[in-house]
């Protein structure tokens, strides 16, 4: 059931309307529980048994690291990470198409179980659930487990929410509490960017997969290319926007993902604007750990450089993903030590450190969309060419604007004015994008995250 | 004291929203479709044909068929009230089925053999079955405005003009791109799988249909169009012409296309290049004008 379909509104009207019913109050969370396997067992009723696993391995390290955190704490995050490299990476080492894999039955079974939807996602919230609940010594009770780590707005792709953030707001809700401006802001404009911007873009970017790129003209390449970095923003700050305000719905407020990410300055300030449940994810549990800036220069180089090429490989086995994530981490250590020498003060050094920083971040969503490396680097040779392939498709340049709109004029600070002298026009605005979002919708299409 | 913006937010959110979609739907039932949506891909494309196939007085000549036939444009065609119903990627008993469908036939039904491997698009023949259109219910505000300046901005060219364009074109050489790595992938797909299954379910439909068409006053034809030499001979390509021909022996049903092979390019290995469409499209009206009598 995904966040577009028919059935997902019903869905969520049903929930909502039992949610703060008086005699239900007291089994808010157990109604959260049930509906978010409902939501995830509609899709994949087969994988639900690997997520009850997945919560209850959890749960289990977790009172045994209350005992003994040294040995069960990582006990726990190498289960959830065997787990995730099991159903990630396992295609690396066998074909899925053989009729045999290994000759034993239940280990072929697992072997051809689909990725499951959410996994990456799930995972580290359980290891955040470890981490953060045996260091604070704080106990909870096994359905808050349930809730905090397969809450529906934020099982498929996030936000990544901290368990430290999440378990304190498990308190019982009342519907005079609910936030329905804010939730309803970020519910509009979440499906005003999915629906008009990315699936209209996806129409276009479609043109990017293999073959079909290979008869696209150069300047057609480029195009695409900066259309395909405003779908995925909008792809995915869309599903975000809506997983926040159908949290808070439900009386939950889950992190900002997303802020302005293409105004950024500098590769640093990149990774603090996109996709920030991540990026805090891996700065928390991982770049820090791993001892962060705290060692020397080279130390701190290293430190990146893994962090990022990891969290490249957490989207996917592939040499694309990895590349992607290293060449993020070595753009973070190229820059770190001009970022001091270089100002910021000056509008038009400002501007030219932004134009750089969206232009090679753009670059390098090719390998984000082209997953084979060898396509990728295709794609990519095709655009230093001029290329003289025949029939080359007729792209509404008009047409790819108007539906990129909305990014470039969110980036360049529209939220600001409307939150300021425009606000006696704000519901208008709201209702004109939720009509337009219906009325302009493009062709469905999943959103990007999902196959993460 | 928090329930009252709260509400006033709402009421004014959704009365925007519905104050447009009720714009756009009056505008819809005002003005129809008559603005044609750019095609951003090639399904769009289909939709705006078949739209246009339904809604207009019934042609003189139609073309079913795949992308091989999708190339030979209707402005290609000296005759007029020609339309092509070819659907890139698709099948000609799409096509097929959806002129069948209707209430009034043409005069003349082409049926492009050359692909049959591929099923009929259920979605599209249901959609447009019975002079339905599958029109949106609702103006989409953005495609209409890019739709208004694209007619303003490229005003279909007159015949006359449209008629020296072709022969300029045709007084030029023959291409002479390269395009032995498309061909070669060409063939390696068109080598891989057995197309018998489909093609053979897909005569017997074709079969019936033409039966049909017949039957109700139509005159129909099979046609191949060319490939270059090296298509000719793949798997693909010989499984369907012995199926086809095997299906089909009446060769009174057959409109042989022989243009000058020559003359003849496939940019990407399977299709027609625009010139070489033309060339084919002049071909098709000659054998077209002896066998059916059909005059300019």
């Amino acid at each position: 059931m995904t966040f577009t379909s028919y059935q997902f509104g019903v869905f969520v009207a049903v929930v909502f309307g039992a949610y703060y019913l008086p005699p239900l109050r007291r089994f808010q969370v157990q109604l959260l529980v049930a509906a978010s396997v409902f939501f995830y067992g509609f899709g994949q009723p087969e994988l639900l048994p690997l997520l009850l696993v997945a919560v209850l391995g959890t749960h289990i390290c977790l009172v045994l690291a209350f005992e003994n955190r040294t040995v069960w704490m990582p006990a726990g995050i190498v289960f959830n990470l065997g787990l995730l490299a099991f159903f990630k990476y396992k295609l690396l080492f066998v074909d899925a198409g053989a009729a045999a894999l290994t000759g034993v039955a239940p280990l072929d079974f697992l072997l051809r179980l689909p990725l499951p939807i959410g996994i990456s996602f799930f995972v580290f919230h359980n290891i955040s659930l470890l981490v953060d609940l045996t260091r604070e010594k704080r106990t909870v009770p096994l359905r808050d487990v349930f809730l905090y780590i397969i809450f529906f707005p934020q099982l498929v792709s996030g936000p990544i929410t901290r368990a430290a953030q999440f378990m304190p707001q498990i308190v019982p809700k009342r519907i005079n509490d609910v936030a329905f401006v804010e939730a309803a802001k970020w519910i509009l404009v979440g499906y005003f960017f999915k629906l008009y911007v990315a699936n209209n873009l996806n129409e276009m970017t479609s043109y990017m997969d293999f073959p079909l790129y290979e008869t696209l003209r150069t300047q057609d390449r480029w195009l695409l290319v900066f259309l395909y970095s405003y779908q995925i923003y909008a792809d995915f700050f869309g599903y975000s926007a809506i997983a926040l305000g159908l949290g808070l719905l439900f009386g939950y407020r889950l992190p900002v993902n997303f802020n302005l990410p293409y105004i950024s300055t500098s590769f640093s300030e990149f990774w603090t604007r996109w996709h920030i449940s991540l990026s805090t994810w891996l700065r928390t549990y991982l770049y820090i750990p791993l001892g962060g800036n705290r060692h020397g220069v080279g130390r701190t180089y290293l430190n990146l450089m893994i962090v990022m090429t990891l969290g490249g490989l957490w989207h996917g086995a592939s040499l694309s993903y990895a590349l992607w994530g290293m060449a993020h981490g070595l753009l973070l250590v190229i820059e770190r030590p001009f970022l001091k020498l270089i100002g910021n003060q000056s509008p038009a050094v400002r501007v030219i450190r932004m134009g750089i920083v969206f232009f090679c971040v753009t670059l390098l969503w090719i390998f984000f969309k082209l997953p084979n490396f060898d396509h990728a680097l295709g794609y990519l040779q095709g655009m230093f060419i001029a290329t003289d392939a025949p029939n080359p498709p007729k792209l509404f340049t008009n047409l790819a604007l108007l539906y990129a709109l909305p990014v470039i004029i969110q980036h360049i600070g529209i939220g600001a004015l409307v939150d300021g002298r425009l606000r006696r026009w704000e519901p208008y605005l709201y209702g004109a994008l939720g009509a337009l979002a219906y009325l302009e919708a493009g062709p469905d299409s999943a959103f990007i995250y999902f196959q993460f | 004291m928090r329930q009252e913006p709260t509400l006033s937010w709402m009421v004014k959110c959704a009365c925007v929203a519905a104050a447009l979609l009720l714009a756009c739907g009056l505008a819809t039932a005002r003005f129809g479709s008559a603005l044609q949506q750019p095609a951003v891909t090639t399904r769009d494309g289909s939709l705006v044909t078949l739209n246009r196939y339904v809604r207009e007085p019934t042609p003189d000549i139609v073309l079913v068929g795949s992308s091989v036939t999708w190339r030979l444009k209707e402005e290609y065609f000296s005759l007029p009230g020609v339309r092509n119903l070819a659907l890139a990627g698709g099948s000609p008993v799409t096509g097929l089925e959806i002129v069948a469908g209707q209430a009034s036939l043409p005069k003349v039904v082409l049926i492009e053999t050359n692909i049959l491997s591929r099923e009929a698009d259920r979605a599209l023949t249901e959609a447009f079955s019975g002079g339905a259109r599958a029109d949106a219910l609702l103006l989409r505000p953005v495609r209409t405005a890019v739709a208004a300046y694209e007619t303003w901005n490229h005003a279909a060219r007159d015949a006359v003009q449209a008629r020296a364009g072709h022969d300029r074109l045709l007084s030029q050489p023959p291409d002479t791109f390269d395009n032995k790595i498309y061909l070669d992938r060409a063939r390696e797909q068109m080598n891989d799988g057995d197309p018998t299954a489909p093609a053979r379910a897909n005569v017997v439909r074709i079969r019936g249909l033409i039966d049909d068409l017949q039957r109700r006053g139509a005159k129909v034809f099979l046609m191949h169009v060319p490939f270059a030499p090296e298509i000719e001979d793949t798997r693909l390509v010989r499984t369907t012409r012995e199926i086809a021909s095997e299906a089909f022996p009446d060769r009174a049903l057959w409109l042989r296309v022989e243009p000058p092979m020559g003359e003849l390019r496939w940019a990407d290995g399977v299709h027609l290049d625009e010139r070489s469409a033309l060339i084919v499209v002049r071909a098709m009206e000659s054998m077209l004008a002896a066998r059916d009598g059909t005059r300019r």
